[in-house]
């Protein structure tokens, strides 16, 4: 058993035992890490707030047969504005939720690492356009590799007539090749996902409230069908 | 293995939280030796305690009546409530005998995280008893963590509309405690909250 050095982004945490908490993080080198925080709900703990959600911390970790356990946490990064803002707090609860559903444990995992501290950076700087969630969801999907194609027919490849999005077929479809299931897109819909899918997040291009919504709807889904599971964090305040 | 009567008792006792096996072991057989009196209260005692608590009807504390005694209680500051997540944490804060208001319990906090949205916790029990009561400063006081936080944030946009004062307790040192073990967050909050000597 040995001493470890490693950083990450706490994703959540929950109760072990009587004082302890298991706490998820993510790391760049090592992916998905659940180690043990010892008495860290009794108030007295000398861990404190460091462990809390969304927080970017350094860590030293005593290897164990299953879990780590955390010796030493210092804060690299702790985004307190996350934590007084409502919709800040959601939108954030949303990347560590999707990051959480796709990392995985002992993969290098530095491209998704970068992409959270990068999402959860632009909200600590004030960025609350609901485009930086679809921007965000779009760019997971094309770190974990299932880009969704906005530019041409996911189907045949042509570039015109772009007029549906289909979920299983994997992006945009043309007017010949609908398929099952796909949905119409209201126009100019696909050129600004695919401008969402690269852009900036501090220099997001923005539209209508109509059109972002609809931007979001499909990224949601897009991204709920491949993880095949709903993103909790965006329904609670529906 | 024990005789049937033995494991059954065991086997439940494991199931209760920071027990296992062992204890659960030392806990049965402890329960066989004791005088029968003894034993016999311990389960009368747990049967009661399932049979006659309730949860009271206007701040959803453990009751042993249509309302908890701290409701029942005529001396209490009524313009005053104590918001907090468990029923646990009702004692905790009586415990300070600084509060002489009412409460209400939540039922835990928003965790976006966890799929809890409003819908889930009681804010709309909380916002009828506004105007009857005539509450006229909500404490909010759930745990300092993100959730805990989310919540605080979530009833001041909901309640100060309604010309109610939302506060929340403050966080800061813990006394007794070391400034060099603090994380940064606790001291940075510390000094946003600082009072004047």
């Amino acid at each position: 058993m040995a001493i470890r050095h490693d950083q990450g982004i706490v994703l959540r945490s929950y109760p072990f035992g009587e004082a302890d908490r298991v706490v998820v993080m993510l790391s760049p080198n090592k992916g998905k890490i659940r180690t043990v925080a010892k008495g860290v709900r009794k108030t007295k703990s000398r861990f404190g707030g460091r462990l809390e959600p969304f927080t970017h911390v350094d860590l030293v970790l005593y290897e164990g047969r299953n879990l780590d356990t955390i010796t030493q946490v210092s804060v690299i990064e702790p985004f307190p504005k996350l934590r007084t803002d409502l919709d800040a707090v959601i939108a954030a609860g949303t990347m560590v939720e999707a990051a959480d559903a796709v990392a995985q444990e002992e993969e290098s995992s530095m491209r998704l690492f970068l992409l959270l501290h990068k999402g959860l950076r632009s909200l600590e700087a004030g960025q609350r356009s609901p485009d930086l969630i679809t921007s965000f969801l779009l760019k997971l999907a094309d770190v974990v590799g299932v880009a969704p194609a906005l530019v041409d027919c996911a189907s045949c490849g042509r570039v015109d007539d772009l007029h549906r999005f289909s979920f299983a077929g994997g992006g945009v479809i043309c007017d010949r090749c609908r398929g099952e299931g796909a949905v119409r897109l209201r126009s100019g819909i696909t050129e600004y996902l695919a401008a969402l899918s690269t852009a900036d997040f501090m220099e997001l291009p923005g539209t209508s409230d109509v059109l972002a919504g609809e931007a979001m709807g499909i990224a949601r889904r897009f991204v709920e069908y491949h993880l095949d599971r709903k993103l909790v964090s965006l329904a609670v305040m529906e | 293995m024990f005789e049937g009567p033995v494991q059954r008792l065991i086997d439940e006792l494991a199931r209760l939280p920071g027990i296992g096996q062992k204890s659960a072991q030392r806990l049965a057989f402890h329960l066989l030796l004791v005088e029968e009196a003894d034993a016999r209260r311990l389960a009368a005692a747990i049967g009661d305690m399932r049979d006659q608590i309730s949860l009271c009807e206007r701040c959803f504390n453990v009751a042993a009546a249509d309302e908890c005694s701290i409701c029942l209680d005529g001396r209490r500051d009524q313009s005053m409530v104590c918001v907090v997540e468990r029923p646990q944490d009702i004692i905790v804060v009586e415990r300070t005998q600084e509060y002489r208001g009412r409460y209400h319990v939540l039922g835990g906090a928003l965790s976006p995280i966890n799929g809890i949205g409003p819908g889930q916790l009681r804010f709309e029990e909380l916002k009828s008893r506004l105007e009857p009561e005539g509450i006229a400063e909500l404490i909010v006081a759930t745990n300092p963590t993100i959730e805990g936080d989310a919540t605080a944030m979530y009833m001041a946009r909901e309640f100060k509309p309604l010309g109610v004062r939302v506060s929340r307790l403050a966080s800061g040192l813990p006394v007794g405690g070391d400034l060099d073990y603090a994380d940064e967050l606790t001291i940075g909050r510390a000094l946003i909250g600082r009072t004047e000597l």
